[in-house]
């Protein structure tokens, strides 16, 4: 783009060499100067505790008593047997299909209509992001008052409908309601911001030849709109899954009585993470051993739900340009 | 499916984006109305609550509408000889913390994402993968040997151990990286490089610039995410040095229950938070549309 | 020059950005590894998990020791005692004194090079001061003295006069106490409250309430001599499960968990009429319902005494004042204070000397209208037998207390509960 003369060209040539040797090996250095900040830290404070875990996982380490034996993977034998880790894998999973398929739908939806010629459109939108901004501790003591059994607004304005009041945290399903409204709630309006961008991106002519078709803007939306999301739509499903499946302090925060972090006294909401937790740090066991071994299926469970999820959403139709 | 005949002449009359796009009916605001209250009604009845005295929590029918107390709660909020936990520390805790981590990422994830996105070299492709299965572990599995770590490191109860562990974000990277790919076309670099500038020049000065939408957007949910963080700090700070959340979750947890005093320190620690919101969202939000994040 | 360099002041304004950021980091380490202050003085830290009535102590100990600045901490029972074990596992975090209360005392001193033996310290001498089991319970396997007694939890019930009045059930003391000599009669008496109550009201808190005061009175409970976990075989933990589960299913309980919020607001609301009182719940009960001053008496426990509670305060090792915070935790556990404490929050010294004293035996608790408190407790606690704790007390407690919920939500039957129950046991110990 800058001119040379000939002169020039000769007179810089031996500077060049020099500084394209320079540049040859900034180019190749360079990429891996960049990333290596990322992956220094991961190593540091992700990648070796990650390790020990693993370690820790083979022996039955408890916190207050020094002595560590090597146990193989009788913890995980052990898990594999533990009735109380599949009852809070299957919480797990049903809280997080609760929250996030209507979650995510609701989001789409939000973020069409967000998409719309709208007064006040900045607005809306900000409003949307307004639970981001509460943060969990006071979402969760809010929703637990909101929920609770005999003071609750919830069961207030059932009792204006004329239902009956319902133990939200001590019922099962209830337990799951409760939390997978808190999950969507405060997840809803961030992906619907998220698709709302992605939307951004389409291209008005597809919509304007869909309306030739006679397609009504539902038609619209499912025929031109959603394909076209199909890459945000998988980015937001494995976000979603990987931080539903590591669902904690909405579940923790929710119990009456935290000393146990047992998820109600039937366990019907403690999710896994909250399991790990009772075994490491809550009550006399402080067992760290087995914490470590849930921590890995937790790990594996998450990857393979991942993966899952990324191989069904996928299957949603894409669109030729 | 609809598809464009390539070629093909529009003869239709030009109407409206609006209807193109889905008009924006009665029914839309209607929802959106909605939708807005109900986003906003915790905040709203968490202030409330602030407002009153300890009765109006457990009152029936609930109570709705803001009391008188709240000036006499915030007194009572920042007397450390009535609360459990200093409340003050805290706001200045998680404000430190929260910058810097923010900054920190926003940086670090730039850098790495203008370099996956942009320079070639070997194992590029799997060492994007492996940055997005850094995601996949869950933050509770390392918390033991971490919090050993910062023992070791003297770090434990010091502001260093929740802002070094934060300082990368993989999710940072990976949304650095897609937004580059797609929005700082390479002749700019190319004419970076031919002004004489080294890589970290081309970083300065083209890839900086060019992705201020997707960094606000970056920073302002890096920020909202640190200040909100509660699992780790709660670990490795406990109530003594503490950050916000840990503030209100110890003020929760106190021997005698007064939730206008809880929810009163929950509704200072969204505050600064709402501001740093109010204020840059807007900027942040037009932003989005205009930079178009792709997934 | 290239339209896309930035212009000098942008980077100006970026460095300065830069200069801010590394400043609020470096103010953040100064400011957190900043200490009081000036050298001489020393800050002592007390880590408790509820309200001890010590604050006029501090005072009066920081008057006559200038150069002692004394820190108090409260954090709740469960969180205190998990991040108590932690920062002894990790060495460093912990407070100069911390309380452990009896249920977990049995598993701190099981690791007894973790904390200071107080006996090195001088407080072998004191020994005499105590209840001579409240000493022995804190002396670790290898003859250590971990920790000085605070209060002990002797039993009482407390009750709702307005309450019992409108459910036709008899107010003054003396007529309530002899209407329940035995836990069966307590129960059968809750049934008559249940028929005339008024709307709302139940008998009793919670149903894991009356089960702790139950086997507050057993010696052996969960554990025998010989640290063996007995729950399964010992009957009478069996018999105290059974008289519980009488009143859950009479619907004698308000089902509600003991110290969450919805029981602190029971308080309030005076959704129940008794519940099981040890010296200790008293100042909770004046700190929760501060309105319903005058409305409770305390009548006394089915079965006699009994212990419910009382903590220790122990020095931790890894603290760099081990000296001046046995100085004061001397302090805080000397008969005076412990007579001051009981004015102020009700609980129970563990200083038999006390129970002799005039001051205490006639302390009357005006927001218990006028209860003999001083004469109830104190007779309470001379019928006292030591239990046996074990290392995993605290569990067992939790398992118990959601085996209990789960029959007052209608979750399991009793027998069905009870068998989990058995099984949660065998897990953990």
């Amino acid at each position: 783009m800058s001119g040379q003369t000939a002169v020039e060209a000769r007179v810089a040539r031996p500077r060049r060499t020099l500084r394209s040797r320079v540049q040859r090996v900034d180019s190749s250095v360079s990429p891996y100067l960049y990333i290596s900040p990322f992956f220094i830290l991961f190593a540091i404070f992700g990648l070796f505790p990650l390790g020990y875990t693993a370690w820790v996982a083979l022996t039955d380490r408890t916190l207050l008593n020094p002595d560590t034996h090597f146990v193989g993977l009788l913890n995980f034998t052990n898990l594999i047997h533990d009735s109380y880790f599949w009852n809070a894998v299957e919480n797990t999973m049903a809280i997080w299909l609760i929250a996030t398929v209507p979650q995510l739908l609701i989001a789409l939806f939000l973020a069409h209509l967000l998409n719309a010629k709208l007064r006040a459109r900045t607005f809306f939108r900000m409003c949307v992001l307004l639970p981001q901004v509460t943060s969990l501790v006071a979402v969760s003591l809010i929703f637990t008052q909101l929920f609770s059994r005999q003071y609750g607004l919830v069961n207030y304005g059932l009792g204006a409908f004329g239902a009956s009041h319902v133990d939200w945290e001590s019922g099962r399903l209830s337990s799951w309601i409760a939390l997978s409204v808190m999950v969507t709630w405060r997840w809803a309006g961030y992906n619907a911001l998220i698709y709302l961008a992605a939307m951004q991106g389409i291209p008005e002519e597809l919509y304007e030849a869909a309306a030739i078709d006679g397609a009504k803007s539902w038609k619209q939306f499912w025929n031109v709109t959603v394909p076209l999301l199909r890459p945000t739509i998988i980015f937001t499903v494995i976000v979603s899954t990987i931080g539903g499946l590591q669902l904690f302090t909405e579940p923790y925060l929710f119990e009456p009585l935290k000393q146990g972090a047992t998820g109600g006294s039937a366990r019907q909401y403690q999710t896994v993470v909250m399991y790990m937790y009772e075994k490491a740090f809550a009550g006399t066991q402080f067992n760290f051993g087995y914490a470590a071994a849930i921590g890995w299926a937790i790990f594996l469970l998450i990857a393979v739900i991942s993966l899952i999820n990324f191989l069904i959403v996928r299957r949603i139709r894409s669109v030729e340009h | 499916m609809a598809t464009v005949a390539h070629g093909e002449r529009v003869r239709t009359r030009r109407r409206p984006l609006s209807r193109r796009l889905g008009s924006a009916g009665p029914f839309t605001y209607l929802f959106l109305i909605v939708v807005a209250v109900v986003s906003a009604f915790p905040l709203y009845w968490s202030f409330v609550i602030a407002s009153h005295d300890n009765s109006a929590v457990s009152a029936y029918p609930p109570v709705l509408t803001p009391g008188h107390e709240l000036f006499h709660n915030l007194g009572r909020l920042f007397n450390s000889g009535e609360v459990n936990v200093n409340f003050w520390t805290a706001l200045v805790n998680s404000t430190i913390v929260a910058s810097v981590v923010t900054v920190s990422v926003v940086f670090f994830s730039a850098l790495a994402g203008f370099a996956f996105a942009k320079l070639r070299f070997r194992g590029c492709s799997f060492l994007l993968v492996a940055v997005i299965g850094t995601m996949l572990v869950p933050v509770q599995l390392g918390v033991i040997p971490l919090y050993i770590e910062m023992v070791h490191l003297g770090w434990a109860n010091h502001l260093q151990a929740v802002i070094a562990p934060n300082l990368a974000a993989a999710f940072g990277v990976f949304l650095m990286r897609q937004y580059i790919v797609g929005s700082v076309p390479n002749e700019l670099i190319d004419a970076a490089r031919v002004d004489g500038c080294y890589t970290f020049g081309v970083f300065w000065h083209v890839i900086l610039p060019a992705v201020r939408p997707v960094a606000a957007v970056l920073g302002l949910l890096t920020f909202m995410t640190t200040w909100n963080d509660f699992f780790w700090p709660l670990v490795v700070l406990g109530p003594r040095n503490p950050t916000v959340q840990v503030a209100v979750s110890t003020l929760a947890s106190g021997y005698v229950q007064d939730y206008a005093l809880v929810l009163t320190g929950t509704f200072v620690s969204i505050l600064p938070l709402l501001v740093v919101f109010l204020v840059l969202g807007r900027y942040i939000i037009s932003g989005i549309m205009r930079g178009a994040v792709k997934g | 020059m290239s339209k896309h360099l930035k212009t000098p002041r942008r980077r100006v304004t970026t460095l300065a950005a830069a200069l801010v950021v590394l400043g609020l980091v470096a103010a953040a380490m100064v400011a957190s590894t900043a200490s009081g202050g000036r050298t001489d003085k020393v800050t002592l830290r007390v880590g408790l998990f509820g309200d001890f009535g010590y604050h006029d102590l501090y005072t009066k100990y920081e008057a006559t020791h200038p150069n002692i600045d004394i820190k108090e901490d409260i954090e709740s029972y469960p969180d205190h005692h998990s991040n108590l074990a932690k920062h002894l596992a990790v060495g460093s975090g912990a407070d100069d004194i911390e309380s452990v209360e009896v249920g977990f005392i049995a598993q701190f001193k099981s690791q007894p090079n973790l904390f200071v033996n107080l006996n090195k310290m001088g407080a072998k001498s004191l020994s005499k001061q105590w209840l001579d089991w409240k000493w022995r319970q804190s002396i670790a396997p290898n003859g250590a003295q971990i920790g000085l007694g605070t209060d002990v939890g002797s039993l009482a019930i407390c009750y709702r006069r307005d309450l019992f009045k409108k459910a036709g059930l008899p107010t003054s003391r003396a007529a309530v106490s002899a209407l329940w000599p035995t836990w069966q009669k307590f129960v059968a008496v809750g049934k008559r409250f249940q028929k005339h109550a008024p709307k709302g009201v139940s008998f009793i808190d919670s149903g894991s309430n009356v089960f702790n005061a139950i086997i507050g009175q057993l010696n052996p409970a969960y554990y025998d001599s010989h640290g063996k976990v007995v729950v399964g075989s010992n009957p009478k933990v069996k018999s105290a499960w059974s008289a519980t589960m009488q009143a859950v299913q009479a619907h004698e309980s308000a089902g509600l968990a003991a110290f969450s919020n919805d029981w602190n607001t029971g308080y309030k609301k005076g959704t129940f009429a008794t519940v099981t009182c040890p010296a200790w719940m008293m100042g909770y009960i004046q700190g929760q319902a501060p309105k319903s001053k005058g409305k409770w008496d305390i009548a006394s426990v089915p079965g006699g005494g009994g212990n419910w509670g009382g903590s220790f305060l122990t020095v931790p090792k890894q603290g760099s004042h081990t000296k001046e915070a046995y100085d004061l935790a001397k302090f805080l556990t000397s008969p005076a204070s412990e007579a001051y404490i009981f004015k102020q929050t009700g609980n129970l010294p563990s200083q038999p000397a006390l129970y002799k004293s005039k001051a205490i035996t006639s302390f009357k608790n005006p927001f218990f209208n006028n209860a003999p408190v001083g004469k109830i407790f104190t007779d309470s606690a001379k019928k006292l037998k030591p239990q046996t704790t074990g290392p995993h007390q605290g569990d067992i407690q939790t398992a118990v207390s959601n085996a209990i919920q789960r029959v007052e939500q209608h979750k399991q039957s009793p027998d069905k509960s009870w068998k989990q129950f058995l099984k949660d046991v065998k897990a953990v110990a």
